[in-house]
């Protein structure tokens, strides 16, 4: 009970750590983004204009610094996070529509590799001295450390410019017409197929070689050799002794990584023109629309600090040892 | 990233071989800095890695004596395809792009290792220093630490840069650091609270030698192994975060380093256009550098802990089959 | 089908099918029998806008206002910067100036309805000009620093009162300025942040259907142009980035782009059959240097750093090209070559002189030091920071091999890249040394030489100027400015061949290329396109209101 309210006051704290960034952050920055947004519209520009617009947007820049605080942490706990400049719509618009895209892409293929690379790690493991334990080290190591644009670069080249199945931009088609048909599934598909591709690439790895690491800890230990003394089959104590206890680090980094699905949505979808979060993250942060950048920015670390919750609770019930010792 | 297994049977006598152990002999450092050699020397990973990583030192010390054309000079033809003038080819500029890769080298390193080294540093303090001063101390910095690991780093990178977009390597630096530094400092923090109750500690401290001097000259040698594991964990993130960043364009432009290079081939279209190898060659050579560091640090894993290495199935006849008997891998 | 009631509509309908005549023989087969069978044919636009369409078309808001202004709103006349500021009648039949220039009055077309229906009146263009002057954040030209009155005057007729003589400013109230019906607009409660899903608007197009990948333009069957617009659909997709945009744009799945292409012979020419492309200069990419910098106000050091820059070499390896070399003169050939005093410009020869340079520094007493850069009398070295926008990457090129160019007759110049934002407060505060920079300019020589000369269009350093950012000022040259207007065209040449002089002797900014238009288009499919030859408008669909000048004049080719 103390260890949960412990966990509790550190994401509390921690969100108004965000919070207060997201807040200090953007202005710092020179410059105003109607500045910038004016700038594009051929410069002719009066100060009159530039304060009317201002106005017209919300952005309030001439009360005090605690006062805008104030008023940015109601607004935020009220879910209002103002009007983006690029796009001229309220922010929880443009999130809302982009939110789906990223989960969708970025989290299935994320639980995939996981699963994926788990199962090869615990069959790795497990035969211990085969040509697969020997080659899953040296491969693995270094596919986990390819950066990923390469890859997407890479699969771009080889895959994307040659066969028009493998669509290298974009989520799908504007000839499609969005809904439950089944064109338009299968063109959201396609347009899924190289960024997850190159997700499962570079992100199998890791999951593979921790898997791997724990599970020939495990198998060291001295239950699994009474196991095998017992004469159970292999399969079972493959299963039902080692890899249910080797799972656990890996079940709670599986949790957290699922907060990072939104944090590592970026470079995949800068590299395939996706339009889900880290997307737009990027564009707000290239045009100066702060007010898109922070929302973004704390939807993501809220996703991360739930995540990681999660999966601090979904180890204290699957491993007794940590709700005792503490 | 790495997990260092602790050794079991914590607080007996230290065993001779294992890496890191105060022995009867010599000073601890000294004696951790031949059993990594002999290591690297015997692990096959460890050479691999060390010896891309001595290369790419090469290219980076005397990029001059290997590529004699300027790399940022735009005197050549305009997209050449590869040629005994030009091993690459050109960009459409009419830079050489041979030229670039080799120069690029540099940059590239000293970014990895100067934000490595000082991740490292940075996590020693806040990870170390923690677990030894206790208390406040310990609460105070690790909040610090668990912040910056919680919030997602990559996003937080993205925001921070771009308040110095296209400037030039010191913020980049910084911003690494601080953004990466955390995972290593809750690692070396984790090691340290486990040592700081041995014997040795508590001999240590019975003969009334100061707190640093403890912390410099008893811990921070037994933690060799982990240190050196964090610096190469940090070195591989390192790479790869500013490779990224410098492609997506908030790099200085003019800067000559792999990733720089990926941004003008992006630019320019080079996958698009047919000009393969500016896109390809930094993108491989920041593969390979990243692999170096991985590999090296995969087997400073197994250094550490020796269950995880190679073994050879050694079948004998009349034995069961599932007997195994672990060797050391050659 | 409506009958020819008007002069004015007789005078509009001319002047397209003569633009249309002289297009080339490839042009429209008989469009006597096109009138009659209706519009037809999809035409694509490739277009890269970076996010996916909010299906906003508020042509007062500055994201979006390309998208509606043109083929769905329309101004009151059409002005061709490609012919200095030649200008046809689009919602206007005419007009007249008078009372010394200050007093213009517009004469409206008859026969124009809204899309919903209704009538079109001068009413409704005195109501959008005084919806500007109501919210200041809705006049994006300034319309209202030079006008005093906008009204109506009897059935169909349009009066406005400037200031001062305003034949320089027709440009923005006439072809700048997008008139809204008065009948929705006066009902909405804050037109800034209104979003106009459904623009009512008297163009040839209206929106049919928008959704976030795609907006569908379609031919407003109740055109005022009987035959008008041809093509019946249009399609703007929403690109998020280039690669997508430039491959559809080679395949020929799209057909109209206004797009940067690197490498374009490979990437697009070669492509597909009937891929063309023309990329037309308007105004110059320029060095402006901070006049009130006690050492860059030596015009020695500018005159040397116009003499180090070899322009064709920043053209083709900072700018694949595509940009033409500009001139000292401050004169964008080939597009305003009739301007251009050729004789001025060969008296002085700002051509690449790094011999030249080095003497005008020697002879203005600066000294060579030992790292091989210049020192000033005092000791103070020739060093300076240029400030440059990062996300530019053919402007980072430029200034790379600029700042090359400077090493090598021996100024020291350090280019900073910096974020938009960070670029526009330094430039318009004048907190900078040398900034590399564009003016908007307009249809002609004069109006980017006014932004770059005209004291009041500055503002002292830590203060917002909205041009002039070298802070340039001499009142000899404000009054040459201010005869401007009120000049007959031969004395107007005489002017701008005066301000050729002053940017020659005094280089208040140094010129390095020439920005373009960035238009690719394919003739296979299409004709009708403002080419080189036939310049009859700015050609990409980025540009306002030209985008819809344009698309009524193209074609589909039957196959």
């Amino acid at each position: 009970m103390r260890h949960a309210l412990h966990r509790l006051g550190f994401f509390v704290v921690t969100l108004w750590a965000c919070v207060t960034l997201n807040f200090v952050l953007p202005r710092l920055m020179p410059g105003s983004p109607i500045l910038d947004m004016m700038a594009k519209y051929r410069g002719h520009v009066t100060q009159k204009a530039l304060e009317a617009i201002e106005t017209a947007f919300g952005i309030e820049t001439h009360a005090s610094l605690l006062t805008q605080y104030w008023q940015y942490l109601g607004n935020t706990a009220r879910g209002n996070f103002g009007i983006s400049l690029t796009q001229s719509e309220p922010v929880s618009q443009v999130i809302g529509g982009a939110v789906w895209w990223t989960l969708g892409l970025i989290g299935v293929t994320t639980v995939l590799a996981f699963i994926l690379g788990t199962l090869i790690g615990i069959v790795g493991a497990w035969r211990r001295g085969g040509w697969l334990d020997g080659i899953l080290p040296p491969v693995f190591v270094i596919t986990s450390s390819i950066p990923f644009f390469w890859v997407g670069m890479l699969l771009i080249l080889l895959v994307g410019r040659f066969d028009p199945r493998f669509p290298t931009s974009g989520a799908y088609a504007y000839g499609t017409t969005p809904g439950f048909n089944w064109p338009f599934i299968t063109d959201v598909l396609q347009h899924a197929l190289l960024p997850a591709l190159a997700i499962l690439v570079t992100s199998i790895g890791g999951w593979i070689l921790t898997m791997r690491n724990t599970m020939v800890t495990v198998l060291a230990e001295d239950y699994v050799r009474m196991a095998r003394a017992k004469g159970l089959p292999g399969w079972r104590i493959m299963f039902d002794y080692a890899a249910r206890n080797a799972m656990l680090p890996n079940l709670s980094g599986f949790a957290m990584s699922l907060g990072f699905v939104l944090s590592g949505a970026i470079v995949v979808e800068y590299l395939f023109s996706y339009q889900g979060v880290g997307y737009y993250l990027l564009l707000g942060v290239v045009n100066q629309d702060y007010a898109l950048v922070q929302a973004l920015f704390l939807l993501i670390t809220v996703a991360v600090l739930v995540a990681i919750l999660a999966a601090d609770l979904l180890t204290a019930v699957l491993d007794p040892r940590t709700r005792t010792g503490g | 990233m790495a997990t260092m297994q602790i050794p079991a049977g914590a607080g007996q006598a230290p065993e001779a071989g294992l890496p890191g152990m105060p022995g009867s002999a010599g000073t601890a450092s000294e004696r951790a800095a031949g059993r990594i050699w002999r290591a690297v020397k015997s692990n096959k990973k460890a050479l691999t890695g060390a010896i891309i990583l001595l290369l790419f030192v090469i290219m980076a010390i005397i990029p001059g004596q290997i590529a004699h054309d300027p790399p940022q000079a735009f005197i050549y033809g305009r997209s050449l395809g590869p040629s005994a003038q030009h091993l690459l080819g050109t960009t459409p500029s009419g830079q050489d792009i041979f030229a670039q890769v080799i120069w690029g080298a540099r940059e590239t390193l000293i970014i990895a290792l100067v934000s490595g080294l000082l991740s490292t540093l940075l996590s020693m303090i806040m990870g170390i220093g923690a677990a030894y001063l206790g208390g406040w101390w310990d609460n105070g910095l690790n909040l610090i630490t668990d912040i910056l690991l919680v919030i997602p780093t990559f996003p937080l990178l993205i925001v921070i840069i771009s308040y110095y977009p296209h400037s030039s390597l010191i913020p980049l630096i910084a911003v690494l650091v601080i953004t990466g530094y955390s995972y290593g400092a809750r690692q070396l923090r984790a090691e340290a609270l486990s040592l700081r109750n041995r014997d040795f500690l508590e001999a240590a401290r019975v003969r009334g030698e100061r707190r640093f001097y403890i912390i410099f000259v008893e811990i921070i040698p037994s933690m060799t192994s982990l240190i050196m594991a964090v610096f190469l964990g940090t070195a591989v993130y390192n790479v790869i975060a500013a490779a990224t960043l410098q492609f997506i364009g908030f790099g200085d432009p003019n800067s000559l380093s792999w990733g720089t290079m990926l941004y003008w081939a992006e630019n320019g279209e080079a996958l698009q256009t047919g000009q393969y190898l500016w896109a390809i060659a930094p993108g491989l050579c920041i593969a390979l550098l990243g692999a170096a560091f991985a590999l090296l640090n995969y087997a400073f894993d197994e250094i550490g802990n020796p269950a995880l290495q190679r073994v050879k199935l050694t079948r004998r006849r009349h034995s069961p089959p599932w007997r195994i008997r672990a060797e050391r891998a050659r | 089908m409506r009958r020819l009631k008007s002069l004015g509509v007789l005078i509009g309908t001319a002047g397209l099918l003569t633009a249309l005549a002289a297009c080339g023989a490839s042009s429209s087969p008989g469009s006597a029998g096109k009138s009659t069978a209706g519009p037809s044919g999809t035409l694509t636009i490739s277009n890269e806008f970076g996010s996916t369409w909010t299906c906003q078309f508020n042509p007062y808001n500055p994201n979006f206002s390309t998208l509606p202004f043109g083929p769905v709103y329309e101004p009151l006349a059409f002005v061709d910067n490609l012919e200095s500021g030649k200008a046809s009648p689009w919602l206007a039949s005419s007009w007249a100036w008078s009372n010394g220039d200050k007093t213009l009055t517009f004469t409206m077309r008859k026969g124009v309805t809204w899309s919903d229906g209704k009538p079109f009146s001068a009413a409704d263009v005195v109501f959008t000009f005084n919806l500007l002057k109501k919210y200041p954040a809705l006049d994006l030209n300034s319309d209202w620093s030079f006008l005093t009155s906008v009204t109506q005057k009897g059935t169909d007729q349009v009066v406005m009162n400037f200031k001062t003589a305003g034949t320089a400013d027709f440009y923005y109230v006439a072809d700048q300025t997008a008139i809204v019906p008065e009948h929705i607009w006066s009902k909405i409660s804050n037109p800034v942040t209104w979003s106009d899903k459904n623009p009512i608007g008297t163009g040839a197009y209206v929106v049919s259907s928008c959704t976030a990948e795609n907006i569908t333009y379609t031919a407003n069957k109740h055109y005022y142009l009987p035959g008008y617009p041809k093509v019946e659909t249009v399609n703007y997709p929403a690109y998020l980035s280039n690669n997508a945009a430039n491959a559809d744009l080679a395949s020929g799945k799209d057909q109209w782009g206004n797009q940067f292409i690197p490498s374009i012979q490979q990437a697009y020419v070669a492509k597909n059959p009937g891929n063309k492309y023309w990329f037309p200069p308007t105004v110059n990419n320029e060095i402006f240097v901070n006049l009130k910098n006690s050492v860059l106000s030596n015009v020695a050091v500018r005159e040397a750093m116009s003499y180090a820059i070899d322009r064709s070499k920043v053209s083709l390896d900072g700018e694949y090209g595509y940009e033409p070399p500009a001139n000292q003169t401050g004169i964008v050939e080939p597009t305003y070559s009739s301007w251009l005093d050729s004789s001025l410009a060969a008296k002085y020869n700002y051509s690449y002189n790094p011999t030249k340079a080095k003497q005008i520094l020697q002879a203005a007493g600066y000294k060579m030091g030992s790292d091989g850069i210049f020192n000033t009398p005092s000791g103070q070295p020739l060093s300076f920071s240029i400030i440059n926008i990062g996300d530019y990457s053919d402007w980072v090129a430029s200034m790379q091999i600029v700042a090359q160019e400077f090493k090598a007759v021996g100024i020291d110049l350090s280019v900073e890249n910096l974020a938009s934002n960070a670029y526009d407060a330094d430039l318009y505060t004048g907190k900078y040394q040398l900034a590399y920079g564009t003016e908007s300019g307009g249809p002609g020589p004069f109006y980017e030489l006014r932004q770059w000369l005209l004291s009041s269009n500055s503002a002292p350093i830590g203060q917002t100027a909205s041009s002039n950012w070298e802070r340039y000022s001499n009142p000899a040259t404000d009054n040459l400015l201010a005869e401007y207007p009120a000049a007959s065209p031969a004395q107007q040449h005489q002017i701008v061949d005066q301000l050729e002089q002053i940017m020659l002797t005094d280089l208040p900014v140094i010129p390095v290329t020439e920005s373009v238009d960035w238009f690719e288009y394919n003739t296979s499919d299409f004709t009708g396109w403002s080419t080189q030859s036939d310049p009859y408008a700015q050609p990409g669909p980025a540009i306002t209101p030209d985008f819809g000048w344009v698309l009524m004049r193209l074609d589909p080719v039957s196959h």
